[in-house]
């Protein structure tokens, strides 16, 4: 598996994604992200990092659109672009989500796969890819942890759209399951796409992740390759975990 | 992996979304509880009509007259789809929360609202959605006319049809109101509540404030249940189609505004003012709409023909300033039996009501009394009765009164006969037939399940 520090960087001149200022509050909760701002490039997987509570998830739903936010703006290729055009350029996949529990995987396969307009042989490569024919004609809710990740993921990779959003995707998997899917999804950047995930075990997200947003509290503590974090955080050979814990 | 470029396109499909939108209502065991439910209830209502309307016709076969006033539908139709209009009352609405209530739930919405449909399509499908199970749950009653036909009742098409339709538009207004509870509730229990809120609390406004005049009577004019009864009399008002059309669209409008999570509570509030107004908007327009077609076979909504033809003829404007409280028993007769009529066919009626209740202390002679004021000239009645006021009117309107049409009496339809027999198929067969069918989508999708949908491939 490759790391961040011998892979090829993406072209970093022209921005897919850029995120300014999102902030989110929870009414008299408090604030949940606190004036956001990151860009993401073509072909990168960058990683939303921090720990459970960081504001990660808010995040992801705030930039997919399915979260009103109190500031902030988004744009695409340098364009402001509305929270009613999201759908358009990016999807965005939930965490816990068992969509359609009293229908079969296949079924809901089908079902996003005919949506999206895939051929037999893209939903039948894109199954095979994460190795969900065992539980095709499972009801989702019989499957397990992994199986119903990996329905998740199933439905992701069919849908057509540049830019991914993946709420803790490697939750659920052991490491040889993870390293598959991370493959997979090094897979998918190599064919164009670009995949923003958000991760909290920051051993998985050092080995995939191009670049990396630190969170904390709702706040950016630190953005970038691992290099700069490390220069960022003045350690010289630190780990994820070292330039976290010395940035937050 | 696939290459996606070829894929990118603005709109998706509707097929797959509808079929999908099937599968959920019918894997769900809200629908098929309903319709387990609904066989004993239909059957027992049906039975019960049948013994009343032939222990009625046991007597009416010997006397013509008595028959005349024996109409499957108020003897036998209108029963056995009151049980099933309870029952989509109190259960319908759970079967339309689920279909949006289990989206939101599991977080599937989240994938839903992505996908390259507008709100409204995704709203339209599950609109479809609950339509359909609304036929899944009408088949006791509707198996019941098949019965009743079997057991040689009679059935007049317009009449039956018109009643269906009512129920159908009823359904679909609980259907609605199901779906927005879904939609502004976290949960399928709360939505639960709010829905069963709306339509026992509708009951509640009937039972208080019926036959009261003024604001009381307009709010019972608000309850659900006031929607079926011109549908069980036999008559189709346009202005009641348009007002549940306007209420259902409404419904639907505000919960396509409430259903994109990422938008604003404040704009949601702002655009669903603005579907109330337009359903108060819909609503206005709906009672000023006077047409109507009288689809009942014993024609107990019209005159005679003779007589409709000729009050047609009356243009000047008729006024009648009726002199009784709106609950008073002589009202709603005199409303059911002459009012009413004359606003279908004349076209240009003003009705007066004094709806002061009569002081019982001074009692006065002018209570009781019904003014008909036509072209200047005025006259006094108190009967409620069209056999002594369309002579009047005629009179007054210095016109002969036709000459009564021959052949134009309902026979009335006396059918003595048991259904008892029946029972076996609504607490035996039907249930039975459902259970298989439940058992049978429950089961294991079919493994030539394809992965796509015919015609889908790119």
């Amino acid at each position: 598996m490759s790391t961040v520090n011998n892979r090829s960087s993406p072209d970093r001149s022209a921005p897919l994604l850029g995120v300014r200022n999102l902030t989110k509050r929870y009414g008299s909760d408090g604030t949940a992200i606190d004036s956001v701002t990151f860009s993401a490039v073509a072909g990168e997987i960058l990683g939303i990092i921090g720990p459970n509570g960081a504001g990660k998830t808010t995040l992801l739903e705030a930039v997919a659109g399915l979260l009103p936010v109190n500031s902030g703006d988004v744009f695409w290729r340098g364009e402001p672009l509305h929270a009613d055009r999201r759908r358009d350029v990016l999807f965005y996949l939930p965490d816990g989500v068992r969509p359609y529990q009293d229908q079969s995987a296949q079924q809901v396969v089908a079902f996003v796969g005919s949506v999206f307009r895939r051929s037999k042989e893209d939903i039948t490569s894109t199954i095979e890819a994460l190795g969900l024919q065992p539980v095709l004609r499972k009801r989702v809710h019989a499957l397990s942890k992994g199986y119903a990740r990996r329905l998740m993921l199933t439905i992701g990779l069919l849908a057509p759209h540049d830019l991914l959003l993946m709420d803790e995707p490697f939750d659920g998997f052991d490491l040889r399951q993870t390293r598959d899917v991370m493959d997979l999804l090094r897979h998918q950047t190599a064919g164009g796409r670009t995949l923003i995930l958000s991760i909290h075990q920051l051993p998985d997200a050092e080995r995939v992740c191009d670049r990396f947003i630190l969170l904390s509290a709702g706040q950016v503590r630190g953005s970038g390759g691992l290099a700069e974090l490390r220069a960022q955080a003045g350690l010289r050979n630190g780990c994820l975990e070292d330039i976290f814990l010395a940035l937050t | 992996m696939p290459s996606r470029e070829a894929y990118v396109r603005p709109t998706a499909p509707i097929i797959p979304l509808l079929a999908k939108e099937l599968r959920e209502i019918t894997a769900g065991r809200a629908l098929w509880t309903m319709l387990l439910l609904v066989c004993p209830l239909v059957g027992y209502s049906f039975v019960q009509a049948v013994s009343l309307y032939s222990a009625s016709s046991a007597a009416a076969l010997q006397s013509p007259v008595l028959a005349r006033s024996l109409s499957p539908l108020d003897g036998i139709l209108v029963p056995t789809f009151g049980s099933f209009y309870v029952a989509v009352t109190l259960l319908f609405p759970f079967v339309a929360i689920r279909v949006l209530g289990q989206e939101k739930e599991s977080g599937a919405l989240r994938l839903l609202v992505q996908l390259p449909y507008r709100t409204s399509t995704l709203i339209a499908a599950k609109l479809c959605a609950v339509l359909a199970a609304w036929v899944m749950v009408s088949i006791p009653a509707l198996s019941a006319l098949f019965v009743w036909a079997i057991l040689g009742g009679h059935l007049a098409a317009p009449e039956t049809l018109n009643l269906l339709f009512g129920h159908l538009l009823y359904g679909l207004l609980a259907g609605a109101i199901g779906l927005f509870a879904a939609v502004i509730s976290d949960n399928s229990a709360t939505a639960a509540i709010i829905a069963l809120a709306v339509t026992i609390g509708s009951w509640v406004l009937d039972f208080a404030f019926a036959g009261r005049s003024g604001l009381s009577a307009w709010l019972a004019e608000l309850s659900l249940t006031q929607t079926l009864r011109p549908f069980e009399q036999g008559l189709l008002s346009a202005g009641l189609v348009l007002g549940i059309a306007a209420v259902i669209g409404g419904l639907i409008a505000m919960t396509i505004v409430w259903l994109p999570p990422g938008t604003p509570v404040r704009a949601k509030i702002i655009r669903s003012v603005s579907s109330v107004l337009v359903i108060a908007a819909g609503l206005g327009v709906a009672t000023q709409i006077r047409a109507s077609v009288d689809l009942s076979e014993d024609r107990r909504n019209s005159f005679s023909r003779a007589d409709e033809r000729l009050l047609a003829t009356l243009r000047r404007p008729l006024v009648i300033r009726v002199n009784l409280a709106a609950e008073d028993p002589r009202y709603i007769d005199l409303r059911r039996n002459v009012l009413a009529k004359l606003e279908r066919v004349m076209p240009d009626v003003t009705i007066v009501l004094a709806s002061e209740r009569p002081n019982v202390a001074d009692p006065s002679d002018d209570y009781g009394q019904i003014e008909y004021v036509y072209d200047d000239r005025t006259d006094v009645s108190r009967s409620t009765s069209p056999r002594e006021i369309l002579p009047l009117l005629y009179a007054l309107a210095g016109v002969q009164p036709p000459t009564s049409s021959v052949g134009e009496d309902y026979p009335g339809y006396p059918l003595v006969i048991s259904a008892d027999a029946a029972l076996l198929w609504f607490f035996g067969g039907l249930p039975v037939l459902i259970a298989l069918a439940w058992r049978r989508i429950r089961g294991a999708p079919p493994d030539k399940g394809s992965l796509v949908h015919q015609g889908d491939k790119p």
